[in-house]
């Protein structure tokens, strides 16, 4: 982070008025640091535009493994123990389908949640300096950085745009 | 949704609900606990003696343990089609429910599970069905439909418990923000340092999305798969293809019922009445009048395949079901799930709170005898006639049940006390539906 910059948190009552500045704010040569909401809102992500999220990739990934490892255990378990069983080939494909398709969604659920915390970065074991409670209630916060000598023209562009201003020295 | 809702007002709601309860709600955990202890005490009291003292035997082996495991697993299900299924196809109605739903799922599976292993009798023997190296150089079978019922709950409890814990994060965040000195540091560590970031909820609501895809095939291969723990015999009455269809309809059909009668004590008791409108449980009672037409349309084509099959055991087994030694237990499954529902089809009942709360218990109550007539009615009455016999659950399979049902809410009403039983994420995104910024 240069030295000479500032960040400065602007807090928002309303989703569209974030995502105004948000729209705002892509238009300067500010950088939009981090955008905090209480809820995932479509209008703010329609202002961020942020690339596809890559979770699907672990889940699709983890889905693979479960369907052939699902089959496979099935098939292993058969083969350890050859007996013809109610007439059923000891090989039997049919009903292996069930225990690797139960497999699939198995394991293709731990791929989402690997990707979801992986992705996501969590856990997460201490709340950043900016972060204000009232993000997880009710107001939608824009953290954004500007050189230092800017910091007055971010600070009335948040105000103008109806927002409240963290002043915490910590940002 | 109704306008008078706020960000702030929904917190406030939920979150009242989590103050320090009163006396009587200890009285009332007091009382479940005991009932759970007395079903503890029946099932050890099973250990000791025998699986005997259950009133199973010749030709019944499958008594009300199985009737228990298949009603349990079945209320299970709505929980899935609320929190899964109605998610993907956009239906807001289901927010205010989702939480208790998933919540009612995952106590429902967990009580369902307890049953194979009461039915099994040595029940120390369960690892049998685990595919693990052992010194018998035996391994499960998985071409039975019990290794898939078995495969498919396991399955299905890790599967509704990852989803119902990640759809709580949000929420758990809220609670931590609010929270001072232990519980703040309980929820920090639950919540997973959640933050709201735009960049945590691009990945969580894709991840959630996937989740509720997922489970959606899923839940209905659990209720087919338990379905097949039937259908695969040769038993005249089970061995049917309508089963999968049947059992899912059945089990969401059970489920939305349990759904209300959860729903409207709870809406009563913490004042969800601005969150959870009378328009959310009209659009279940909608539904549970969807499910019992189908449920309905099952008990009508099983007759008519029957007799239209000529065979005779089968006609025999189901002239048997309605005028036989069970058809009391026949006509109130048939009364209570397809006729009284269709009472719903007015709009004074489904908007009245009393009689939908009746209803939702006749629903129950005739779920559970579906069960009943299913599993008992069949083998019952099978195809040798000198084989026929009849059953009638012990005074230790009666302790079970009640024991059963006692953890069942027992589990519900600790969570509903101590955790957010209404999703404060999922009602704030539908107070913006329809919503755009100028931009």
């Amino acid at each position: 982070m240069p030295a000479d910059t500032v960040s400065i948190m602007g807090i928002f009552d309303s989703e569209n008025s974030a995502a105004s500045a948000i729209d705002r704010l892509r238009e300067t040569a500010w950088t939009i640091e981090q955008v905090h909401s209480p809820i995932p809102s479509h209008t703010i992500e329609d202002a961020l535009e942020p690339p596809t999220s890559r979770v699907g990739w672990f889940t699709l990934v983890g889905g693979i493994i479960g369907f052939f490892g699902g089959f496979s255990l099935a098939a292993f378990t058969s083969l350890r123990w050859s007996l013809i069983v109610g007439g059923k080939p000891v090989v039997a494909l049919v009903p292996w389908f069930i225990v690797g398709f139960e497999f699939t969604v198995l394991f293709a659920v731990f791929g989402n949640v690997l990707g979801l915390i992986s992705q996501a970065r969590l856990p997460r074991f201490e709340t950043p300096p900016y972060y204000d409670e009232r993000f997880s209630a009710d107001r939608f916060g824009v953290l954004a950085r500007c050189s230092a000598d800017e910091q007055d023209e971010l600070t009335r562009f948040f105000e103008t745009n109806g927002a409240e201003i963290n002043t915490d020295d910590k940002l | 949704m109704e306008q008078t809702l706020t960000y702030k007002s929904i917190d406030n709601t939920v979150l009242d609900t989590l103050t320090p309860p009163r006396r009587s709600y200890w009285a009332l955990v007091a009382v479940l606990f005991a009932g759970v202890l007395f079903g503890a005490g029946c099932w050890t009291y099973q250990i000791l003696v025998g699986i005997g003292v259950g009133g199973q035997n010749n030709p019944v082996f499958w008594g009300t343990y199985l009737i228990n495991f298949v009603f349990w697993v079945g209320i299970a299900h709505s929980g899935t089609l609320i929190s899964a299924i109605l998610h993907l196809f956009r239906a807001p109605w289901r927010n205010p429910i989702a939480r208790a739903a998933e919540t009612m799922t995952v106590f429902a599976v967990c009580t369902a599970g307890l049953f194979p292993f009461i039915h099994l009798g040595r029940v120390w023997l369960v690892y049998y069905m685990l595919p693990i190296p052992n010194q018998r150089t035996l391994w499960p079978n998985f071409q039975s439909p019990l290794m898939f019922d078995v495969v498919a709950i396991s399955t299905y409890l890790t599967v509704s418990s990852l989803f119902w814990y990640t759809g709580m994060l949000p929420d758990l965040a809220t609670i931590r923000d609010r929270a001072h000195g232990l519980r703040h540091k309980i929820f920090k560590v639950l919540s997973l340092g959640w933050t709201g970031e735009y960049e945590i909820w691009r990945h969580y609501t894709r991840g959630y999305l996937f989740f509720a895809a997922l489970a959606t095939p899923l839940v209905i291969s659990v209720h087919s798969v338990v379905s097949w723990d039937f259908a695969l015999s040769v038993v005249p009455g089970w061995h049917t293809t309508i089963f999968a269809p049947y059992f899912v309809a059945g089990a969401i059909h059970s489920g939305l019922a349990m759904v209300l009668t959860l729903m409207i004590p709870l809406r009563v008791i913490f004042k969800y009445e601005a969150i959870i409108t009378t328009r959310v449980l009209e659009a279940v009672a909608k539904t549970i009048v969807f499910t019992g037409l189908i449920v309905g349309f099952a008990y009508g084509t099983e007759i008519f395949i029957a007799w239209y099959s000529h065979n005779p055991v089968e006609v025999e087994s189901f002239r048997w079901r309605a005028f036989g030694d069970y058809a009391l237990e026949y006509w109130i499954m048939v009364t209570c799930n397809t006729v009284i529902p269709l009472l719903l089809l007015f709009k004074k009942v489904r908007t009245s709170i009393r009689l939908l709360f009746v209803i939702s218990l006749i629903v129950n109550v005739g779920m559970w005898y579906e069960r009943f007539v299913i599993i008992i009615g069949s083998v019952a009455h099978d195809f040798l006639p000198h084989a026929w016999g009849l059953y009638t659950p012990s005074l230790v399979e009666f302790g079970i049940m009640i024991g059963a049902f006692c953890l069942f809410f027992f589990l519900f009403v600790l969570f509903v006390k101590h955790m957010p039983s209404v999703s404060m994420t999922e009602v704030k995104e539908t107070l913006h539906e329809g919503e755009s910024h100028a931009g």
